[in-house]
This record gives structure tokens, C-alpha cells and sequence, in this order.
């Protein structure tokens, strides 16, 4: 097992240029995603509707700039219609005097952030609105604020990862967490290809027909792209971390048990693709695919929890890329403690071992 | 030594090689002979522990090693018909990786290297990237790595294919000297019948996944001994006369050539005569001819009724 490990370092010195390649690119797109986003707020245009006064449309704005994801701004219609025309902005906010509306121009993922959080400080206000009505008492927003403080029930919403406090999102993690595991799929199993070339080029039956054995053989090959995709995803992690200033408030440690999970799924799905496929070049074909299929169901481009087809979110449980998300974004975010993800984690290694296995079994069938 | 009984392997119901027996004894040099798809590099690997048989045993020293190929893989050196390195390492490092999984290391490993390096006459070049090294360089190479750990026995599945004639002459000489000289026992698999004419003591000739028939090079040339050839050089193809040199008696068979035509005939029947008078009457110009004593190559074609490389 430690001469196949060696012998792949010595390739990869040999030939760096391809997993190099994919650590710039996701130094490059975390950075442009994410990166550029560091603290600041998006902006929302907002105007007035028919019927709506000026102090109607301020009040809603001072509620609405509560949140430290947007900034609403309060300006003529016609200038925020213009914004929208020219590309300037994707969206603007008509207040009315109870209600709002939007204009949108492209259906995106902050679009869909921002009137999740609208429709949120919408619905609590009116409601607000209707109970002091109700009860005609006018320091009622007082003492419901108050109750909040220690509420005679508490909701709270369950989660396959255990408990949490609902959706939490920021775009910096969302940005790094997602790119950096879609791009270390691709350093992992580009990696592992290793093993078809190997056995396309017939070094491999020149290694079974020498005194290691198999899972020697396996092992090493196993070990040296895990070894590859963990540091890839650690090193982005660090240099976001402490040279960007990315707000990751998890322990590093777990951090690194989740990386490491993550990254043996990975290894194994990728068994489990050379144990499908017949050449390298087909693999090479099904990487690309597979890569950007787990990663778009999976979570890694936007947060799983905007998406509202069912058959989608039913297909997010079932890659690793969701489970990663899940896990990271938990102990990033939420700050859950390992026992917290360890579900998340769990089926992560489950995943891993049958997709091994499978692949495994597929590679000796067709030996 | 090494020994198989009834070998036989079917993939998806078609049999490729079947009730292959045969036998290594020890320092000897041995062909396996048959053209392309005969069956002879199924056989070599299920004899080296590569794939399992579907049927009958390989015996080492007189044990069954199909199941417990870990005793087989330590004596011998395997050379596949690909050239099975690392193109991007140097050939130092390959030979440094395989010597290493065999078990060598520290100084003994240094020095193996340096051994089979200068066995195969690489010495100047090792350091160098393999991908740089002509093809009967890296065939050079692929052998090296086979010898790292002193085999018992050497498998040698056509090591020479696609080289130059002078790269192909120095590995024959280096095999036949590794085998004269250190006693390795060799299997030698190829369709260049003049390869193992020049190598093996003993020849198996393969076709359609069977032996077809076994022996030392004089033995199987004794099928032919009641035959010889007659090798005729002509200016350009004359089918008529062909057809009239098929009706001869004493004309077994006519095969075009490159060069002409060759006849296998009875041997002393005295047939020159006439075949000039033919060659005459079809104003046929005959530029060269040569009467020659069969070779493995005639033996082939009168066992199976085609060459050895169709």
C-alpha cells in the first residue's frame, strides 16, 4: 500500500498541473462569488405604490433595514423601474400601505433570500397590526417582545441533523463550502482515474500478478486521492479563513472530521464511476456530469432550503454534496457540536462504504 | 517445475483456451507459438495467477497454485505484451517501484538496479523520463522490471512486438543469455516463428485456443521431414502458372509470397526441371531459387493450413 501511495506523490510531482488547476479555480470562484460580498449588504430599491404616504413607506423601510443581509432604500418609481431596465438591479420593492410587490428580473437566488425576509417582516407586522386592534391595548408590541424573551412555547424545527434554528444563510460560506467541495469532486475522482489508466496501460495486472495484494493495491490508490481532496478542501479553508477573514466559527476540528467524511464519499463514488465505466475517456466524460449534478442538487451552488420542487429536494437527500452542505454549513453557522452532525455524517459514511463496495465489486467482476 | 494440467478458460460460454497441458522443467527455454487470438496470452496469464481458469490446475513444484497464488507471484517475472511503466517517472523510479513491491530495498534494491540496468544496457539513460525513450528502449525497460527480484521463471508475452530489428536482436540475445547463463527457466509467447526458433528449446505450437502440437524445433520439423521447400523469386504474379504448379504431383501446396512463390514438395523429387519448363512457357521471369528445409513456420502452416501471421 505505501509504495502505490508513493508512487502516485511521485506522479503527482510529475504531473501537479491538474490538481493545481482546480485549487486556483476554487481560490478563483470562491473569491468572485463570495469573497467580493465581504460584509456588505445588498442593496433593494424601494418606492412608494398608488396610495401609499410617504411616512407609510418610511415606516416599512425602517422595519425592513432590521435585517443585516439587506438594505432597502426608499426611491422614486420610475428610478427603481430604470435600475431594472439598465441591469443595474435584479429586483425592487413597491411598499403599500399593507402589502408590497415586487419587480424582478431575474428569478436568482438572492432574489429568492430577499422575499423569503420581506414576506417574513410583512406577515409578523400586519399580525402585530391585527392583535393590537384586536385588543386595543397599545403597549401590546411591548410586552409581546418581552414574551418572546421567554416564551411560554417554544418552536423549534427538527432537522435530519438534530435541532436547529431554521434558515440561516450567508453568502460568503454558502460561496466557499460549495465550491470548494464541487471542485474537490473533481480533484478526487480526476485523481482516481489514475486507476483506469492504469489499468488500460496494464501496469495494474503487472501489480496483481506481483506479490501485493489487491486491497494493497486498492488501498494505496484510495489513500492517495483522499490524501489529495482533503488538503485541497482544508488549505481553501484555512486561507479563507485566516487570510480573507471568513467569518467560520466552527471548531477546526470538526471541520476537519466533516471534510474527512465528505472526502472518502467522494473517493468512493469515484470506485464507484471507474467500477461503471469501461475507459478513461468515458470517465472523463461522467465526471463533469456527476460533479455538477451533485453539486447543483446537492446545495453547493445555492441553499438547498430555497428550493421548493419536491422532486428536487427529494433527490438532494440522496447525494453527499447535501450532506456535506448540511454538516458544514451547521457548524459553520450554527455552531453545532459534533454530536450535533454526527446524523449528517453518518450517512455520509454509509453512502461511502456501499458506493465502494459497489464499485469494488463492479472493478473485480470485470477483471 | 511449473506444469499445467488441462488448462481451459471460457468467457461468457465462449471457450478461448482449451485443455492446455504443459510443462517447464528447470533452466529450460521454452516457445509458445500461434498467431494472434490463438489463446496464448489467456494461457500465460492464467498461469501467472492474473486470471483464474475455468477449469484444470497449475502446478508449482507439483502444488496446485490457483488457489494460493501468493507462492507462484514470488518466482515469477512477468514481461506483458504492453509496456507496463509509469511514461511520466524516470525508468530509475519505475524499476525503484517495482523492485520495492517485491520486497527489495535499501542498498540490496540500489544494486539490483544497477544490475538489470546494465543487463539491458540502459545504464545511461536511467534518470531519464520514460516518455523520452524509443520503443525497444522502454520494451528494454519493461523487461528490466520483470528481473528486479531474480525469478525462477521468466513469462514473456511477445516482448518484441513493434520494435526495431536492432532493438529485437538485442532482447533476443539478453534472454537467451539470462537464460544460459543465470539459468532462468523462460516461457516465451510470440507469433515471430524465427523469435522462438532462435530462443526455445522446446516448442508448444497453439491455435484456437488448443496445442496443436509439442516438441523440441527438430521434432516438430521431423513432421515436415518427408518435405521440402522450394522458395521461387519472380518479376511480378503469374497466376496461370501457379494453378499449373498445383497440378504437379509432387507439389503439396503453393503459397504466394512477397517475392514469388512458395512450394512444399516431396522432398528429393527432383522437381526443378520441370518447374522451369512452366515457368518458360509462361515467359515467366525467375530472378532466384532456393531449396530449404522446413521451419517451424512450415510446420505451422501444415498443421493448421494457414500462417502463423494471418
Amino acid at each position: 500500500m505505501k509504495s502505490i501511495f508513493i508512487l502516485q506523490l511521485q506522479r503527482f510531482r510529475r504531473k501537479p498541473l491538474l490538481v493545481v488547476s482546480f485549487f486556483v479555480l476554487t481560490l478563483f470562484f470562491v473569491f468572485f462569488l463570495g469573497g467580493n460580498d465581504t460584509g456588505d449588504k445588498i442593496t433593494i430599491q424601494s418606492y412608494a405604490g398608488d396610495n401609499t404616504t410617504q411616512e407609510q413607506a418610511d415606516y416599512w423601510i425602517q422595519l425592513l433595514n432590521a435585517s443585516e443581509s439587506f438594505e432597502f432604500v426608499l426611491v422614486e418609481e420610475e428610478e427603481a423601474r430604470n435600475s431594472i431596465v439598465q441591469g443595474d438591479r435584479n429586483m425592487a420593492l413597491e411598499i403599500r400601505d399593507d402589502d408590497y410587490r415586487m419587480l424582478v428580473a431575474v428569478d436568482e437566488q438572492s432574489y429568492q433570500i430577499a422575499a423569503n425576509y420581506i414576506q417574513q417582516v410583512f406577515t409578523e407586522e400586519l399580525r402585530l397590526a391585527a392583535a393590537e386592534a384586536a385588543v386595543e391595548e397599545e403597549n401590546i408590541r411591548a410586552a409581546i417582545a418581552e414574551e418572546r424573551i421567554s416564551p411560554v412555547l417554544a418552536l423549534n424545527m427538527e432537522t435530519i441533523n438534530g435541532e436547529s434554528s431554521g434558515f440561516v444563510y450567508d453568502e460568503n460560506l454558502q460561496a466557499l463550502f460549495g465550491m470548494t467541495l464541487f471542485f474537490s469532486i473533481y480533484t478526487i475522482i480526476f485523481s482516481l482515474s489514475n486507476v483506469a489508466e492504469e489499468k488500460r496501460d496494464g501496469t495494474w495486472n503487472r501489480l496483481i500478478v506481483s506479490p501485493l495484494q489487491k486491497w494493497q493495491v486498492y488501498a494505496g490508490h484510495v489513500a492517495y486521492c483522499f490524501l489529495v481532496g482533503y488538503l485541497q478542501i482544508i488549505l481553501i479553508f484555512i486561507f479563507f479563513k485566516y487570510m480573507l477573514g471568513f467569518q467560520i466559527e466552527a471548531h477546526f476540528g470538526i471541520l476537519m472530521i466533516i471534510v474527512a467524511c465528505f472526502t472518502f464519499t467522494i473517493v468512493s463514488v469515484g470506485m464507484l464511476l471507474i467500477g461503471l465505466v469501461t475507459s478513461p475517456q468515458q470517465l472523463q466524460a461522467v465526471i463533469p456530469i456527476t460533479a455538477t449534478a451533485m453539486a447543483m442538487l446537492g446545495g453547493a451552488f445555492w441553499p438547498v432550503e430555497i428550493v421548493t420542487n419536491e422532486v428536487i429536494v427529494m433527490l438532494s437527500k440522496v447525494m453527499p454534496m447535501y450532506y456535506g452542505m448540511e454538516a458544514l454549513k451547521g457548524a459553520a453557522l450554527l455552531n453545532q457540536s459534533l454530536g450535533e452532525i454526527t446524523g449528517a455524517l453518518s450517512i455520509l459514511v454509509l453512502m461511502g462504504v456501499i458506493t465502494m463496495g459497489i464499485g469494488i465489486n463492479l472493478m473485480e467482476r470485470r477483471a | 517445475m511449473l506444469e499445467t494440467e488441462e488448462l481451459s478458460k471460457a468467457f461468457k460460454g465462449k471457450t478461448v483456451v482449451e485443455g492446455v497441458s504443459l510443462y517447464l522443467e528447470k533452466g529450460e527455454s521454452v516457445g509458445l507459438l500461434g498467431p494472434n487470438g490463438a489463446g496464448k496470452s489467456t494461457t500465460i496469464s492464467m498461469i501467472s495467477s492474473l486470471m483464474k481458469p475455468t477449469s484444470g490446475e497449475v502446478l508449482l513444484h507439483g502444488e496446485n497454485v490457483i488457489k494460493n497464488p501468493g507462492k507462484i507471484r514470488k518466482v515469477l517475472g512477468v514481461v506483458p505484451q504492453d509496456i507496463a511503466l509509469y511514461q511520466e517517472l524516470t525508468a530509475y523510479e519505475n524499476l525503484k517501484f517495482f523492485g520495492r513491491i517485491y520486497g527489495l530495498k535499501g542498498q540490496m534494491l540500489t544494486e539490483k538496479i544497477k544490475e538489470v540496468f546494465s543487463l539491458v544496457g540502459l545504464t545511461d539513460r536511467q534518470g531519464d523520463i520514460l516518455n523520452t525513450f524509443s520503443g525497444g528502449m522502454k520494451r528494454r525497460v519493461n523487461i528490466a522490471a520483470a528481473l528486479l527480484h531474480d525469478p525462477e521463471i521468466l513469462i514473456m508475452d511477445e516482448p518484441t512486438v513493434g520494435i526495431d530489428p536492432q532493438s529485437r536482436s538485442y532482447i533476443l540475445d539478453m534472454i537467451r543469455e539470462l537464460n544460459l547463463q543465470k539459468g532462468i527457466t523462460v516461457l516465451y509467447t510470440s507469433h515471430y516463428m524465427e523469435e522462438v526458433e532462435r530462443l526455445c528449446d522446446r516448442v508448444y505450437i497453439m491455435d484456437h485456443g488448443k496445442i496443436i502440437s509439442s516438441g523440441t524445433k527438430e521434432e516438430l520439423k521431423s513432421i515436415l521431414s518427408g518435405e521440402e521447400t522450394i522458395l521461387m523469386e519472380l518479376d511480378r504474379a503469374y497466376p496461370e502458372m501457379e494453378k499449373e504448379f498445383q497440378q504437379l504431383d509432387s507439389i503439396r501446396q503453393v503459397i504466394e509470397t512477397e517475392k514469388g512463390l512458395k512450394l512444399i514438395s516431396v522432398k528429393g523429387s527432383r522437381l526443378l526441371s520441370s518447374l522451369f519448363q512452366i515457368a518458360d512457357r509462361h515467359e515467366a521471369q525467375v530472378t532466384n531459387v532456393n531449396i530449404q528445409e522446413p521451419s517451424l513456420e512450415d510446420v505451422f502452416l501444415h498443421l493448421t493450413g494457414r500462417k502463423l501471421r494471418d
